[in-house]
């Protein structure tokens, strides 16, 4: 490479234009969108809400989908993260306070049905509308590969925790998924775990690789390098059937003899309710898109998350996070945290 | 592994004009943003990550992590000159950095933070490289109580920093550690000291606290006394630390690296605590200590090393095991994910490309800092031409969209401008400020990991004597802790003064 003054200007004048430039390649579905277009919208950059910190899991994916809706549509927009109180502020703010004119939307995942119930009655689910899905993905639980429950995988562990218990340290994170499967595990062992909290999956992740944990859970795309590096297994995924990431691991339903160990995490799109329907439309179109290129399944892929074609409209999403809502609320119910 | 073939063919990734001129970037951006009140290498970095991922991973990545280390040797130009911190690490500097630039030091204070901030940071690169995996590996043993631990110390350290009365240092622990309680309890999920607010639930943001507290308040101050007309006299010359100025430094940078490096590797500590822990360590070790505050040069070398050496070392995790031990760690891991590298212990031998080219980035980006940094002090000093009717809301303005910028919350905007009122009264009733701001960094922090081993342990406390460099590090805190109310007791006695 040779050195010249424009190479440097060029250099660096190109960092804040990488989406524009991107976006100008036509994309097929291009055509179909702009018939259904609305007139004057969008007509500023529309913001991406992300809930969680630039970085992590969540925002990856909102960064990767803001991507290939700009490569989709043309139209310019950014992710914007309004983290703090583990999402809540973030939920709080689309369900109440974003405009309705759809220049703000959110890339949000079903932990927005907890924050819904912790938001003691601000806001709920139903104040936004559910207009495309992203992608889901399992749970992995998993074993340090140096650690004493190296062999024997789940079972052993659960008939370890059986035969002393109050000794097994799991990685909890409260007030969620992780602490309402740590207690379908203490239900199958018959005993307690030593529930050790953690502000969220990475954390419990680093205690176990460091032993100081017994059993952790965490997304695929933060274990994978771990696997690797055999430096972690994976004894179980959550869900109805095995993960193709990892087709070799049961499920935790197979082992501890039910159908409800399913949490996980399923991403989609949503707005306020009041947004125009259509805009609703032309946003839900364009996600849809999106999701059906090749290309982002492929990078969804590479996050240890699968697109799910059964949900291809706003209908059934729709249906699908009240579905999801309801097996969150019957599980409360039954685990006596909620009384209806 | 061989340590010096990776490293030249580490030279050879990053030596491309492409790339330098990444880090280039990278270093005035992070210049920049640490003289800038409010605007921290967190903003900095997030609002630049989008544009990573057009870029390649090694030049990306090298550019952030420029930016980061480049606000460290940032964040001490405002806090000598104004004594405002440019941001949350360079607290401290403003003890003795302003007192050395009311004297007419400001240049030997500039120069000698940003030589102590190399020093630090080449020492930092040089055993990242030597030491990386084998420190990776023992940073990832220490458990919770190792950590509970640890913060005991770090708390037994803040009462060393206490200058006057015992009292009001410990109501300032307290209360730092009070405002840290606020938010979600982590172990029930419960929300603590809310009072039903969806924004206090996500706590209070350390910056605001910082900003308000330091910036606001000397504002406050200033404006008060303006018309006594307080303005600093400096020297324009003086650049160049003087021969006393090193062979003062050069121990409490030595130190200063070594403890920033060790803080520095742990997962959740950091830039912030390793420059208030060194701060304490030279206030402990240093003769005189009373004379700390007063304009010691110690005072500035020692943090600024220290929180230089903490970025170095806080990569071990992030590159070694794929770990991210603080923020903005976790954001560079994203942009490594981002741009295709899957961090963990396997990137050393699958992308050797990136992680030798990220480490020898390093080393150029220093310099580079060196450089830019220098030359510029006495440009910097030049800014207190300016008057204060025209710095001081210029700098309000700024500390406004920074701390904004962090969350894009309004709320942390009331509480910047709070906590700068109430800054200003602890300050006029002679509570010192940094004891707060170091305990509502390390209480959470204890919190966490003492509620942790709690749960994690079968036999209750025990636990901190099982595990032995738990017991070691509680055996030393409450030591220290018997020697500073043994010595208060006796300099009491001996001056005669209650």
């Amino acid at each position: 490479m040779t050195i010249t003054r424009r190479g440097l200007i060029a250099g660096s004048a190109a960092l804040p234009f990488a989406g524009a430039a991107m976006a100008q390649e036509t994309h097929p579905a291009r055509a179909a969108l702009n018939a259904i277009k609305p007139a004057g919208y969008p007509r500023e950059p529309i913001e991406m809400v992300v809930v969680y910190p630039a970085g992590g899991g969540m925002d990856i994916t909102g960064r990767v989908v803001q991507r290939f809706f700009e490569r989709v549509t043309g139209e310019r927009s950014f992710v914007n993260n309004r983290t703090g109180g583990a999402g809540l502020v973030g939920h709080t703010w689309l369900a109440t306070q974003a405009p309705h004119d759809g220049h703000a939307i959110g890339i949000i995942a079903n932990l927005v049905i907890s924050d819904a119930a912790r938001s003691q009655g601000r806001w709920q689910v139903s104040d936004l509308d559910h207009i495309a899905h992203l992608n889901a993905e399992p749970l992995n639980l998993m074993v340090n590969a140096d650690g004493p429950f190296k062999t024997g995988g789940l079972r052993g562990l659960l008939e370890a925790a059986r035969a002393r218990p109050g000794t097994i340290r799991v990685a909890n994170v409260v007030g969620g998924y992780y602490e309402y499967l740590i207690e379908q595990l203490e239900q199958a062992s018959g005993s307690r775990f030593l529930k050790v909290p953690f502000q969220g999956g990475g954390p419990g992740i680093t205690a176990l690789l460091g032993n100081n944990v017994d059993l952790a859970f965490g997304f695929f795309a933060e274990v994978r390098g771990h696997m690797q590096g055999n430096r972690l297994l994976p004894v179980a995924v959550t869900g109805r059937q095995s993960t193709p990431f990892l087709p070799e691991t049961p499920t935790v339903n197979s082992i501890i003899g039910r159908n409800d160990a399913n949490w996980g995490v399923s991403r989609w799109i949503a707005v306020p309710k009041a947004v125009p329907a259509d805009r609703k439309a032309w946003l839900a179109a364009a996600f849809r898109a999106a999701v059906a290129d090749p290309a982002l399944v492929e990078e969804f892929r590479n996050l240890g998350a699968l697109p799910d074609p059964a949900l291809d409209t706003p209908e059934k999403l729709n249906a699908a996070v009240a579905q999801m809502a309801e097996a969150e609320r019957a599980y409360l119910v039954a685990s006596g945290r909620a009384t209806r | 592994m061989d340590t010096i073939g990776g490293l030249l063919a580490g030279f050879e990734v990053i030596l491309t004009w492409q790339n330098i001129q990444f880090i280039f970037i990278g270093s005035v951006i992070g210049t920049l943003i640490g003289v800038l009140p409010g605007i921290g290498p967190l903003a900095a970095l997030s609002l630049l990550l989008p544009a990573t991922v057009a870029l390649p991973p090694v030049g990306a990545i090298a550019m952030l992590c420029a930016i980061f280390y480049g606000s460290m040797y940032g964040g001490s130009i405002t806090s000598v000159l104004v004594n405002i911190p440019g941001e949350a690490a360079s607290v401290v500097t403003c003890l003795d950095g302003h007192a050395m630039a009311k004297q007419g030091r400001a240049g030997a204070a500039l120069g000698m933070a940003a030589l102590g901030s190399f020093i630090a940071g080449t020492l930092g690169i040089i055993v990242l490289c030597l030491a990386a995996p084998m420190l990776g590996a023992f940073a990832i043993r220490m458990g919770p109580p190792e950590y509970a631990a640890l913060m005991l110390l770090g708390l037994a350290c803040t009462i060393l920093m206490i200058q006057g009365s015992a009292l009001k240092g410990a109501i300032m622990i307290g209360l730092g550690a009070w405002l840290a309680a606020i938010g979600m309890d982590i172990v029930t999920g419960e929300f603590r000291f809310t009072a039903g607010s969806v924004d206090l639930s996500a706590g209070i943001e350390l910056l605001a606290v910082v900003i308000g507290l330091f910036g606001v308040s000397e504002i406050l101050l200033n404006v008060e006394q303006s018309a006594r007309g307080m303005a600093v006299k400096a020297k324009l010359s003086a650049v160049w630390p003087t021969r006393a100025d090193w062979k003062a430094s050069f121990a409490p940078i030595l130190r200063g690296s070594g403890l920033g490096f060790a803080i520095g590797l742990l997962p959740g500590g950091g830039p912030v605590t390793a420059s208030f822990l060194s701060y304490a360590v030279e206030r402990r070790v240093g003769k005189n200590p009373e004379t700390f505050g007063k304009g010691r040069i110690e005072g500035v070398a020692g943090p600024e090393a220290a929180n230089n050496a903490a970025v170095s070392s806080g990569m071990i995790p992030l590159l070694s095991l794929g770990i991210p031990g603080n923020a903005v760690t976790a954001l560079l891991m994203g942009a490594l994910i981002i741009n295709g590298v899957q961090p963990g212990p396997t990137m050393m031998a699958d992308r050797a490309d990136v992680f030798w080219g990220v480490i020898a980035s390093l080393y150029i980006g220093n310099v580079f800092l060196l450089v830019l940094n220098l030359p510029l002090v006495g440009l910097w000093v030049q800014l207190l031409r300016v008057p204060y009717a025209v710095l001081f809301p210029a700098i309000l303005l700024l500390a406004l969209v920074g701390t904004y910028s962090a969350n894009r919350n309004l709320f942390d905007l009331w509480v910047m401008l709070g906590f700068g009122v109430v800054g200003w009264f602890l300050r006029k009733l002679g509570y010192e400020l940094a004891p707060l701001v170091l305990a509502f960094v390390l209480a959470p922090l204890l919190e966490q990991s003492l509620r942790q081993s709690m749960v994690m342990s079968p036999d209750g406390a025990m636990i901190f004597l099982q595990r032995p460099l738990a017991a070691v590090m509680i055996a030393a805190a409450v030591g220290m802790l018997l020697l500073v109310a043994f010595k208060r007791k006796t300099t009491t006695l001996v001056g005669g003064t209650a």
